[in-house]
């Protein structure tokens, strides 16, 4: 899911940068005292994931988990998803440090997308609906990175279909596994910690 | 309130472990593509693979003299290996297109190229001519040594190659996360100190 440095035109890298900078500013207005250890825990956990891999044909993917990111921390997923892609970047050169602005649109934004779609579900009163929604947050973050990818791509010269095509086919088990992570996190938090779902916007907005 | 942080950060512990447990056992392919190449008379060898291990398979390689002009292209075969005999005498730019915005290159110096290949004297040359003596003559001891040591070189090479791409270490990731967490508490320190100057300026007041 990260793209490497120096495959991206110069045009591509500034529209993510600047992207990228617009969410992480809204972010940070929106973290205040509380969210700061859970946007660390959530950076820490992406971080970790990325470690995990699926190998998938001549490649190998891994976990994301930019739908749990943006569903916990909405706005914030964007600092928090940028710290851990800088360490990645430093420690393990997955990416890069000129890409990271388009790497943190491509994860950051369907995390946040998701959050609008399937937040409210989650939050509410019907379990079944809820697990559902959480398990297609999972899935859908995952699925519009690719997209987002994708199209990142298609500056280079790639065909987005063929790009795109090839991203989602070998995400496919990715999508399905961060389906399943989401939904125990949430059946998980909606027992243990059900304000840690729904407080993180009631607050702000 | 000290029972839910205890959770909490219980929550995280136990999950954090669980991911660094998945990520010691699961399988140790990454996200980074790497290509090595080396000399070995007039030929260019190349080796390309994610780190981890996995070998980078029927992906595009194409090499670029020094001003970035292309001199030619090729794919790497099943094992990740292409070779080519050197088009020009020059500084090689070896860069590999691994699907899903992977890229990664190598450079050749002239040097290497010039040191390695029979560029400087011309094999054919120096036997013919040479003298019918029992003992060899400077250039012929020194050629064969080379070529030997070329050939007993081989495996230390690709060693190093293969040790070039170990996959991230435990003290990489501990070291990212702490990070994070240093982060974390930097930004507390800070949200820290505005609110109290905020409440000193009220009592001033």
């Amino acid at each position: 899911m990260h793209i490497s440095e120096g495959v991206l035109s110069a045009p591509v890298l500034v529209t993510g940068a600047a992207l990228a900078a617009a969410g992480i500013s809204v972010g940070l207005k929106k973290m205040d005292y509380e969210k700061i250890p859970q946007a660390a825990v959530l950076s820490a956990a992406f971080f970790v994931a990325s470690l995990i891999h699926v190998p998938m044909g001549p490649s190998s993917v891994h976990l994301v988990l930019n739908g749990i990111n943006g569903l916990l921390l909405g706005w914030i997923c964007f600092p928090s998803i940028l710290i851990a892609l800088t360490l990645q970047a430093i420690l393990f050169q997955y990416g890069g440090i000129t890409v990271l602005g388009v790497n943190t649109v491509t994860m950051a934004l369907p995390g946040l997308i998701c959050y609008y779609l399937f937040g409210g579900f989650i939050r509410g009163e019907n379990r079944l609906l809820s697990l559902v929604a959480a398990f297609a947050c999972g899935l859908f973050s995952v699925l519009l990175s690719g997209i987002l990818v994708a199209g990142a791509l298609l500056s280079t010269g790639q065909s987005f279909i063929a790009a795109a095509k090839l991203i989602l086919l070998a995400h496919l088990p990715v999508m399905i596994i961060e389906g399943i992570i989401t939904l125990f996190c949430v059946a998980f938090l909606k027992k243990v910690k059900p304000e840690l779902l729904g407080g993180v916007y009631e607050k702000t907005s | 309130m000290k029972k839910r942080h205890n959770t909490r950060f219980s929550f995280t512990i136990i999950f954090l472990a669980a991911v660094i447990l998945i990520w010691s056992h699961g399988p140790a392919l990454a996200h980074k593509v790497t290509i090595f190449a080396w000399v070995e008379g007039d030929t260019v060898f190349t080796e390309s693979k994610f780190s981890g291990g996995r070998k980078a398979v029927n992906a595009p390689v194409v090499i670029y003299d020094k001003d970035g002009k292309k001199l030619l292209e090729g794919k790497t075969d099943n094992k990740g290996e292409f070779s080519f005999k050197i088009p020009k005498i020059t500084d090689l730019r070896v860069v590999l297109n691994a699907a899903m915005g992977h890229k990664a290159e190598w450079m050749i110096p002239e040097s290497e190229i010039r040191e390695a290949g029979p560029f400087v004297e011309k094999k054919s040359a120096a036997e013919p001519t040479g003298p019918i003596s029992v003992g060899l003559s400077k250039e012929e001891v020194q050629k064969i040594v080379e070529d030997s040591l070329d050939k007993k070189l081989r495996p230390i090479v690709r060693m190093m190659t293969e040790s070039k791409n170990t996959k991230p270490s435990f003290s990489e990731i501990i070291g990212g996360i702490g990070y994070i967490f240093g982060l974390m508490g930097l930004a507390l320190y800070f949200k820290n100190r505005s609110k109290k100057r905020k409440d000193l300026k009220i009592q001033d007041d």
